[in-house]
């Protein structure tokens, strides 16, 4: 992986994890620091699994 | 009962119920449409009691069904494709029309909750219930073509 | 009067659940079944009980009518290969 590809899957982490974070702080109902660590953590993990369904779709 | 709940009732009463009579009887074209079509109104209606009840987390009702409605729809397209390649289940008027009362239930319901977290939850949950009919209703008139068959 | 939601909620629950019984076809039944499990959802909702309705919503809309659909269509297919 070169370091143009690495930055790219970066940038692309990145914007699913913020769009994603931003989706679950829409969603609860009291925004306190619990649900922010919990919503950062699941939006991470969300994040990789967009991108490997991404990827998984658009192979060619 | 104030009028968030009437408006509900009326809209499960005549929406919901005329959806019961095209998914009972007709063709099979005319019965997915509805299928289609119900997820919507009773969606829609869902939220509109959120409102009556005044418990904002009764909206987690309307969002999980904005989400698996189109998703129910589109597992019937699929394993239903076979049948209706000769009739086309295209009802767009009553597609749009579905559309229209959505965005208005939607809208209203903005302008109830005020500005803040609870309106773009809305916006979300409407946003996803309209895109999911329309794709829906797309994938039922055989507008995807090339993921059809097998 | 403030029980009317409830009243309609019922009525659309009893008549797709007639609907469902009196349809022969299995894949045209998956489709009321569909529409009643929607409806039950509602019944849940109004009855004050969004957590079970929220349940009934996520099996009754997309899994059970996939489940029926898969089904049917095995069944299809081994009828087509013969009686196997």
């Amino acid at each position: 992986m070169t370091g143009r590809t690495a930055l790219a899957a970066a940038a692309e982490l990145l914007a699913w994890w913020v769009a994603l974070a931003l989706l679950w702080l829409v969603f609860i109902s009291t925004v306190d620091t619990l649900e922010r660590i919990v919503g950062a953590s699941v939006a991470a993990i969300g994040a990789l699994v967009a991108r490997a369904g991404r990827r998984a779709v658009t192979w060619r | 009962m104030n009028g968030w709940i009437l408006a509900a009732t009326v809209l499960l009463a005549g929406g919901a119920g005329t959806a019961l009579w095209g998914v009972a009887t007709g063709p099979l074209s005319r019965r997915v449409v509805a299928q289609n079509l119900s997820t919507s109104v009773v969606c829609a209606s869902l939220l509109l009691l959120a409102q009556g009840y005044d418990r904002t987390a009764y909206v987690d009702l309307g969002l999980l069904l904005a989400v698996l409605g189109p998703v129910g729809t589109l597992v019937f397209a699929r394993l239903l494709a076979e049948d209706l390649t000769d009739d086309r289940a295209a009802a767009w008027g009553l597609t749009w029309t579905t559309v229209g009362v959505d965005a208005a239930v939607v809208v209203a319901l903005c302008v109830a909750a005020g500005p803040g977290r609870a309106m773009v939850k809305l916006l979300v949950v409407g946003a996803l219930l309209i895109g999911g009919n329309l794709v829906a209703s797309r994938a039922l008139s055989g507008g995807f073509q090339g993921v059809r068959g097998g | 009067m403030a029980d009317a939601v409830i009243v309609v909620a019922l009525l659309l629950t009893a008549g797709a659940a007639t609907a469902a019984v009196a349809v022969r076809d299995p894949a045209r039944q998956a489709l009321v079944l569909s529409l009643l499990g929607l409806f039950l959802g509602v019944v849940f909702t109004v009855l004050q009980a969004p957590d079970v309705g929220l349940s009934q919503l996520a099996v009754g809309s997309a899994l059970t009518p996939l489940l029926i659909m898969l089904s049917v269509r095995k069944v299809r297919r081994r009828g087509k290969e013969g009686g196997k």
